[in-house]
């Protein structure tokens, strides 16, 4: 393997996004240091700026058809990661929008959270171009760095402190696991790109070594039986961090799912696809059955989260061009109704002070607009039309239907309805029952507009999906004929316009 | 309008609904005035598509697709066939009553009608869907606004208003609640009734997915797919792929119809609901079922139909016989109307079952009369409820001479039901009965005694409620004086006795949408066509106008005098 560092200027282009981020980072912890005295809110809108040009520049890329690869292929920019990007951004600029009144709950180093969150949104940034298994490792691991610090956030809550620690402890044995994985793949293949081991033999050691890597990115994706940090790291963390952490980590490793299974394990499909309908219909029926009995918004949010893993796992077990599609589709969907859905529990937080599934009724009455918008969060994660999620749904399964899983399409159906119970659960306390204190709550305006993208999202790809699959439908062109391994080879050349 | 009909009824609804977010709650009379506005708005186009539908020409009118999503194979392919028309325009009819019956809902006027404007746009959507998605698509669209209709504005019974013990508050709110099949609470029927109909909506779900998938023509466009999809003779597990899909499309959907051992959730929905929402649902949501059944089902696998078919005139023996005497039993208003509507949807199922163009034509026409005969049975109950705030029988009586408006219609509604001459209803009962008596002779015998039990239960209600010696609790209850609280009554009333006398261009729409399905399915290519057609109820015209008068009259006359007419007959 041949690293070369003589990078021209057209190749520093490819990283500029990333660049710029990490300069705009280091402005906004300048800036925090230099003036201390500064609303924190407005380094929030800081970094909001800083992202919003990153992604304004990802989009420029992505309307130029701008591609390529770096560094022996380590690090790739095609259309998906350009996809993935845009959605880590856009996660991380509804996160910082819903933390800024939150923040006040810190004690110490509110300026920092702000460069935190940045810091795992850059690390992600990095997952979703990485085309090779060590600068998985080491974006992967970056990214993690930052969910450490941001989990255990609230010094003095015991809570945070027990779901940080318990983050800690199980993401690094992943990590651990996935650098024996690594080596084990590494050894039998001596190969570290994915596109160059899709001709591997399946040897007992590179199983295990995928087995292995599979293991500690259905860690980050909270897949079971790999779930079990998920529901008290969401409980204990702060919100806006649970938020984060229940959708972009998942958005990047599935990124890394993708090319593993399939541009590097293609050829291994029929084996691949049991493993994968398995741990689908095990997180669906766990995570929507678990979710029934639970007291706490956030728990029950983990609880959903889990299920709605094993429903986006159907589209990577249909391992087509098609799967890869409906994945990417369902990710934007669950991107608005799940942040969106933080951002009330956020709100109501902000001003009954718990998050107990009690505490939501009559909320309606309170605020009838938070209620509103909570009511269409949750049916679109239980997949009811004309919501984005009933789209995002319909979408994996009609791609998981051209490749006959059919056992995997009824749990996913039945799913669907044990789904509804429990989100309506939260429904009926919201709309049905009466409060039992009526004063109206009062919502900050950076809450607000993360709510309206929310609402606004959920409803347009609901009502008018037509662009967005025209999106996902580019963003995999890189799949459309995947079972010839040849036909995924990265092009080596930077290609500027099209 | 012209062409863009269709899109002018379904979105007016929704445009209302979305107009109704940006209007505050204090300007009651704006929210109540942009609902009707939107609804009538709706109506009169409905009312212009069911007069502009050319029976002559027949097949589907009116097309508009709009492309929704290549990937997919999705488009928004909307149009009206002589069945969908009919029913389109029952739900118009009964959104617009519906908006007046719940004129006078107080607590969070604007969700309500929000609600049960986009539950009517759903609705009429999958009436005029040709698109397997889109059917789906508002099918369960309307579910959710029925959720949140029965929790916020419904009733509880009795029964669970005598459960006051704090523990059992507690049961309710707890996730056992679902399974606690002793209560009788809003919550519990709103909730089982989500969960029954997206439980059988998914199931039906899977029958579409297969067809989609087997088709193998990447589309959902069911013009498309019944000219050329190949489903027969592909064998699996042990049979053909075909039946598979027919039965789940089949128990799919006839869940929501609600087919007998899938009833369950009906009634206890229609109990808890308001009244303008038991409207809608019992009047049009129900058809969704037999309606789907025959845009899925009949189109797509016209030979399945006939060779599986039977097993809804098996079912709907059941449907009709428990309904009847489940209704008869029943001590509260909405209960009895509740399962008079599951066991008079068994009559549906029977026309359809015998697949021919009389019994099928009367299916339709069926549906269309029960819904204004259940729609007003349903406002007066609803009327009665708020007035008494009880729906208990026993403790009622004698209120005629408190709303002797409301027993005149109740009496008119209750000869609706039964399938009095002069009414929509006769002629369509007449129709599915003749139309199937050669094919399912026993079935008929039931259909006939389940007209006896209908007779039997809404007359004992009618004595329930309005005669007899009156409870003086009940003293300051009034009759429906204003013209906003007779307009829904005397709409339906009106459409029911006017397509009674002159059922003309009704039978022709619903006989040119039947027509060419029967003939796809039995290949039996019809004798008569719609003029001579007509036979049947135009032989039955010149009775009914002198049977009508007396019953128009009746709204005038003194109650107790008709009543006693009104049985000896």
């Amino acid at each position: 393997m041949i690293f070369s560092l003589n990078l021209s200027f057209s190749d520093l282009l490819l990283l500029l996004p990333e660049i710029f981020l990490t300069c705009w980072l280091c402005v906004v912890l300048i800036v925090d240091f230099v003036s201390p005295r500064l609303p924190k809110e407005q380094l929030a809108y800081l970094s909001v700026a800083g992202l919003a040009i990153t992604l304004g520049c990802l989009a420029w890329f992505d309307v130029n058809h701008i591609s390529g690869a770096l560094f022996g292929n380590m690090f790739v920019l095609d259309r998906m990661a350009i996809f993935f990007k845009v959605f880590i951004l856009g996660a991380t600029i509804l996160v910082i929008l819903s933390s800024v009144e939150y923040v006040n709950r810190f004690t110490l180093f509110r300026g920092e959270y702000y460069v935190l969150v940045v810091m795992s949104a850059l690390g992600m940034m990095f997952m979703a171009s990485a085309n090779d298994l060590l600068s998985v490792f080491v974006s992967l691991e970056f990214s993690t760095l930052g969910f450490y610090v941001l989990v255990s956030y609230l010094r003095d809550d015991l809570a945070s402190n027990e779901a940080g620690l318990k983050f800690f402890i199980l993401g690094v044995f992943a990590a651990g696991l996935f650098a024996y994985g690594i080596s084990l793949v590494y050894g039998e293949t001596g190969q570290l790109v994915f596109s160059e081991m899709s001709s591997a033999q399946a040897t007992p050691g590179l199983i295990i070594g995928f087995l292995l890597i599979f293991a500690a990115l259905g860690f980050k994706i909270g897949a079971v039986p790999f779930h079990s940090w998920i529901p008290d790291t969401y409980h204990g963390a702060p919100t806006p961090v649970t938020a984060f952490l229940s959708i972009a980590p998942k958005g990047a490793a599935l990124v890394i799912l993708l090319r593993i299974f399939l541009v590097a394990l293609a050829s291994f499909k029929p084996v691949w696809v049991y493993l994968l309908v398995a741990v689908s219909i095990v997180s669906m029926t766990y995570g929507n059955i678990v979710a029934i009995a639970q007291r706490n918004i956030k728990r029950l949010l983990a609880y959903s989260g889990i299920a709605q893993i094993g429903n986006v796992l159907i589209g990577l077990a249909a391992g087509t061009k098609m799967g890869s599609d409906a994945i990417l589709f369902y990710l934007l969907a669950y991107l608005f109704a799940n942040l969106g859905a933080f951002a009330v529990v956020i709100a109501v937080s902000q001003a009954i002070g718990k998050d107990e599934i009690e505490d939501y009724r009559g909320l309606n009455r309170r605020s009838p607009f938070l209620a509103f918008a909570m009511l269409l969060f949750l049916l679109s994660l239980a997949g009811v039309p004309p919501l984005a999620g009933f789209i995002g749904k319909l979408y994996i399964f009609v791609a998981a239907i051209k490749e006959g899983l059919y056992t995997l399409i009824t749990v996913g159906l039945i799913n669907i309805v044990i789904s509804l119970y429990y989100y309506l659960i939260v429904v009926k306390q919201m709309y049905i029952n009466e409060p039992i204190d009526p004063s109206p709550i009062r919502i900050s305006s950076p809450m607000k507009t993360v709510i309206y993208v929310g609402l606004a999202g959920t409803l347009v790809i609901g009502i008018y999906p037509q662009p967005f699959t025209d999106w996902v439908v580019e963003a995999t062109l890189m799949f459309s004929n995947f079972v010839t391994p040849s036909a995924t080879a990265i092009p080596s050349t930077i290609h500027v316009g099209s | 309008m012209g062409e863009y009909v269709l899109l002018c009824i379904l979105f007016a609804p929704f445009a209302g609904a979305l107009g109704l977010i940006f209007v505050s709650n204090r300007q009651p009379l704006l929210v109540r005035g942009i609902a009707a506005g939107s609804a009538f708005i709706s109506l009169i186009a409905s009312i212009y598509l069911f007069y502009a539908y050319d029976p002559v020409k027949g097949g589907f009118q009116f097309i508009q697709k709009i492309e929704w999503s290549r990937q997919l194979g999705i488009s928004l392919h909307l149009g009206v066939d002589g069945i969908g028309t009919p029913l389109v325009l029952a739900s118009t009819i009964l959104l617009f009553a519906g908006i007046f019956v719940s004129w006078h809902i107080k607590d969070r006027t604007k969700e309500f009608y929000i609600w049960l404007l986009i539950l009517a746009a759903a609705t009429i959507g999958v009436f005029m869907s040709l698109d397997l998605f889109f059917l789906y698509f508002f099918y369960e669209m309307s579910v959710i606004p029925m959720y949140l209709l029965l929790g916020m504005w419904g009733s509880h019974t009795k029964k669970y208003l005598e459960m006051t013990d704090t523990e059992g508050m507690k049961l309710r709110d707890s996730v056992g609640f679902i399974f606690n099949f002793g209560s009788n609470s809003k919550e519990y029927a709103a909730m089982k009734l989500v969960l029954f109909l997206s439980a059988f909506a998914v199931v039906a779900l899977m029958g579409i997915l297969l067809i989609y998938k087997y088709s193998g023509l990447n589309t959902f466009d069911i013009l498309v797919l019944r000219e050329h999809a190949q489903l027969m003779n592909i064998p699996v597990l042990g049979t053909t792929l075909d039946k598979i899909i027919w039965i789940l499309v089949f128990f799919g959907f006839a869940s929501i119809a609600p087919l007998w051992p899938m009833h369950s959730w009906s009634p206890v929905g229609h109990a808890a609901a308001p009244a303008a929402t038991s409207m809608l649902h019992a009047g049009v949501l129900m058809k969704l079922g037999h309606f789907s059944i025959i845009r899925v089902a009949f189109e797509i696998l016209p030979e399945t139909t006939r060779e599986l078919m039977p097993i809804a005139a098996v079912l709907c023996m059941f449907s009709i016989i428990y309904g009847g005497f489940v209704a008869f039993y029943a001590k509260d208003t909405k209960y009895v109307i509740g399962y008079s509507s599951s066991s008079h949807m068994g009559y549906v199922f029977l026309g359809m079952a015998a697949l021919n163009y009389i019994s099928l034509s009367g299916a339709v026409i069926y549906m269309f009369a029960h819904a204004m005969a259940t729609g007003m049975l349903f406002a007066m109950a609803g009327w009665v409820y708020d007035q008494t705030h009880t729906r208990d029988i026993p403790s009622l009586g004698g209120l005629s001479n408190k709303m002797p408006f409301i027993s005149a219609c109740f009496i008119v509604a209750c000869m609706a039901s039964i399938g009095m001459p002069g009414t929509v209803n006769f002629i369509a009962e007449i129709m599915i009965v003749v139309g199937s008596w050669n094919k399912y002779p026993l079935q008929v015998i039931v259909a006939m005694l389940g007209i006896v039990l209908t007779l039997a239960y809404l007359f004992k209600m009618m004595r329930g409620l309005f005669y007899g010696p009156m409870n003086q609790k009940y003293g300051h209850a009034h009759d429906a004086i204003s013209t906003v609280d007779r307009l829904p009554l005397l709409i339906m009333i009106s459409v029911s006795i006017g397509f009674g006398i002159f059922p003309m261009h009704l039978y022709d729409v619903v006989r040119s949408g039947v027509d060419p399905l029967i003939v796809k399915i039995t290949e039996v290519v019809p004798v008569a066509r719609s003029g001579d057609g007509a036979g049947p109820p135009s032989a039955v015209g010149p009775s009914e106008p002198m049977v009508t008068t007396p019953v128009v009259a009746s709204e005038i006359l003194p109650t107790p005098v008709l009543t006693s007419h009104g049985v000896s007959e």
